[in-house]
């Protein structure tokens, strides 16, 4: 079985999103361009496109989706290519990461040795209405509907109830989840493809509006537009390409799973009764899977990027990543170790907290970070431990999680 | 227009009922297995079930244990309108077993405690022109905690 390589990355800079300029397929042309000349290949090298689908409204319910989802097709046309396999993978908040598990597995099989992993994403400004078309009844996804439910919702009732578990009183992780927000921001203060440069303060973000308690705005990001691309390769042709290969050493895939006892997102009602696992089984399981694929342990990871569309997701991750007493976690983030001079650095990238969320191709912004995190390319965001493993956890709604670990290859 | 003239619809079928003798609930029990979902399916959602036998239409118990709730303090925009802030949304945990998300109907605030025994009700979620659009509630019971 062949090993897998990243040799090179791109990403443009997220923008506002809502709006159709910049144009989305030239934007993600061009950064595709970007990543082939950094991996010194033309478009009619590669084996395969593998690219998310997108979040991109529609007006009418006479207009179907398919333009929004066949997104590797049209890339291939605009950008060239010799017949190659074309795959669209749509995992909501999670597709760039489950495109990753998909690229690094047909690498492996040796059935294919250079692949372009693309995407790009646009959607409506504010909370995201998960409505349904009028030819799709289910009653499964009538939350919004029937009772408001939004995804901070979940969010919220998550970060009071780990509170009450905890026996700590809401407004303790309301502080710590400001920490997260400042820590972050001071990142992406430092990276030029964020969308927002400013460096909170506590009170900033304990002072903005409450969306819902105890989620302040400035806790919850927004949504955002952009495009990312990387290429990947069989490790003998990576070594060929460049001198620093980032080996993906897992790419694991999750799912809803049966007797998961934490409300999911975008779901009314749990499952499973008195079978019910332990809180959060299916964010930590892909994770699980990961470590077994790598042969590592969770004290092997040396920084993380985490998929934050809130502050308590960063908590959370650092929870289930880490796999210890969730008072762990907190004092992590109190003594700011996850800074890039810190024990456990976590998304100095500047998270999606400081990108805001273009959807489903956010995934690029933390593989991009950890791929120039490896190599030692992040200039002022570098992190000053010795870095060997990085590891990158996203999720996404109706029980889509993706974990890719990725390991220095030389 | 007076209330009693207006017509009263659920906001969606197929999720509760509201008959006099008291709101409640519609899941689906598997016979074969004993797994309970909501809203009901036609099909079990257990992967170990043989689906032996078909489902069937069950009502959930109307009283449960507050799991964690939240208070939205912003209205949805359109088509969503209706949901007007501030509004809260509540887990609830059930005798069934399963968590049950719904509309949480409180006049304090800061009487809402996780452990609190709350009931279901049907209630207005919206008027419009002479219909009334239904949905369900949990609200605190008098008692406290569970």
């Amino acid at each position: 079985m062949s090993e897998s390589a990243i040799v090179s990355t791109a990403i443009t800079k997220w923008v506002e999103a809502g709006s159709p300029t910049p144009i989305l397929m030239d934007r993600l042309a061009d950064v595709v361009l970007q990543a082939l000349k950094e991996a010194k290949m033309k478009p009619g090298d590669l084996d395969a496109i593998i690219c998310n689908t997108t979040a991109i409204p529609f007006d009418s319910p006479r207009n179907i989706t398919t333009s929004a989802q066949l997104i590797a097709h049209r890339l291939a046309e605009k950008i060239g290519t010799h017949g190659i396999q074309c795959i669209n993978v749509c995992a909501a908040c999670a597709s760039t990461a489950i495109a990753f598990a998909v690229a690094n597995a047909m690498i492996k099989t040796g059935s294919v040795r250079k692949v372009l992993v693309a995407g790009t994403d646009n959607s409506p400004r504010g909370f995201y209405l998960s409505g349904q078309s009028i030819l799709d009844s289910d009653l499964a996804a009538s939350g919004i509907k029937a009772i408001g439910i939004t995804n901070p919702t979940y969010w919220a009732m998550w970060a009071r109830r780990r509170a009450y578990e905890m026996g700590v009183d809401v407004d303790d992780i309301k502080k710590l989840m400001a920490l997260v927000k400042v820590m972050h921001s001071e990142y992406g203060a430092l990276n030029p493809y964020a969308r927002y440069n400013k460096v909170f303060t506590v009170e900033e973000v304990l002072n903005s509006p409450v969306v819902c308690d105890p989620l302040h705005l400035y806790m919850i990001s927004a949504t955002s537009s952009g495009a990312g691309a990387a290429v990947i390769a069989d490790m003998e042709t990576a070594k060929k390409i460049t001198d620093k290969p980032v080996k993906i050493v897992a790419s694991t895939v999750g799912s809803p799973i049966y007797g998961e006892p934490v409300p999911r997102i975008r779901s009314l009602a749990t499952v499973g009764g008195n079978k019910a696992l332990k809180p959060f089984t299916e964010w930590r399981l892909p994770i699980m899977r990961a470590y077994k694929e790598a042969g590592i342990k969770p004290e092997d990871v040396d920084i993380i990027e985490c998929h934050d569309t809130s502050c308590f997701h960063t908590i959370n991750w650092i929870d289930q990543i880490m796999g210890w007493e969730r008072e762990e976690t907190d004092k992590l983030i109190a003594k700011k170790q996850i800074r890039h001079d810190g024990e456990l650095p976590v998304n100095l990238s500047g998270g999606t907290s400081s990108f805001g969320e273009a959807v489903m191709a956010q995934a690029f912004v933390m593989v991009h970070e950890l791929f120039r995190q490896l190599r030692g390319e992040a200039g002022p965001r570098q992190a000053k431990k010795k870095l060997r493993i990085g590891l990158c956890a996203a999720y996404g709604g109706y029980g889509s999680y993706g974990c890719i670990i990725l390991e220095k290859g030389w | 227009m007076a209330e009693k003239t207006r017509r009263k619809v659920p906001i969606v079928d197929g999720l509760f009922t509201w008959s006099p003798d008291g709101p409640r609930l519609i899941a689906t029990r598997c016979p074969a297995c004993g797994s309970i979902q909501f809203p009901k399916s036609n099909v079990c959602n257990n992967p170990e079930c043989d689906h032996s036998r078909p489902v069937e239409e069950c009502l959930l118990s109307p009283e449960g244990i507050l799991y964690s709730y939240t208070i939205h303090r912003y209205s949805l925009p359109e088509p969503f309108s209706y949901h007007k802030a501030p509004y809260a949304i509540g887990a609830v945990e059930l005798p069934e077993g399963i968590i049950v998300l719904g509309r949480l109907a409180f006049s304090d605030e800061k009487a809402l405690r996780i452990g609190m025994k709350v009931r279901l009700k049907v209630d207005k979620l919206y008027e419009n022109g002479d219909t009334t659009y239904l949905t369900y509630f949990f609200e605190p019971v008098g008692g406290g905690e569970g």
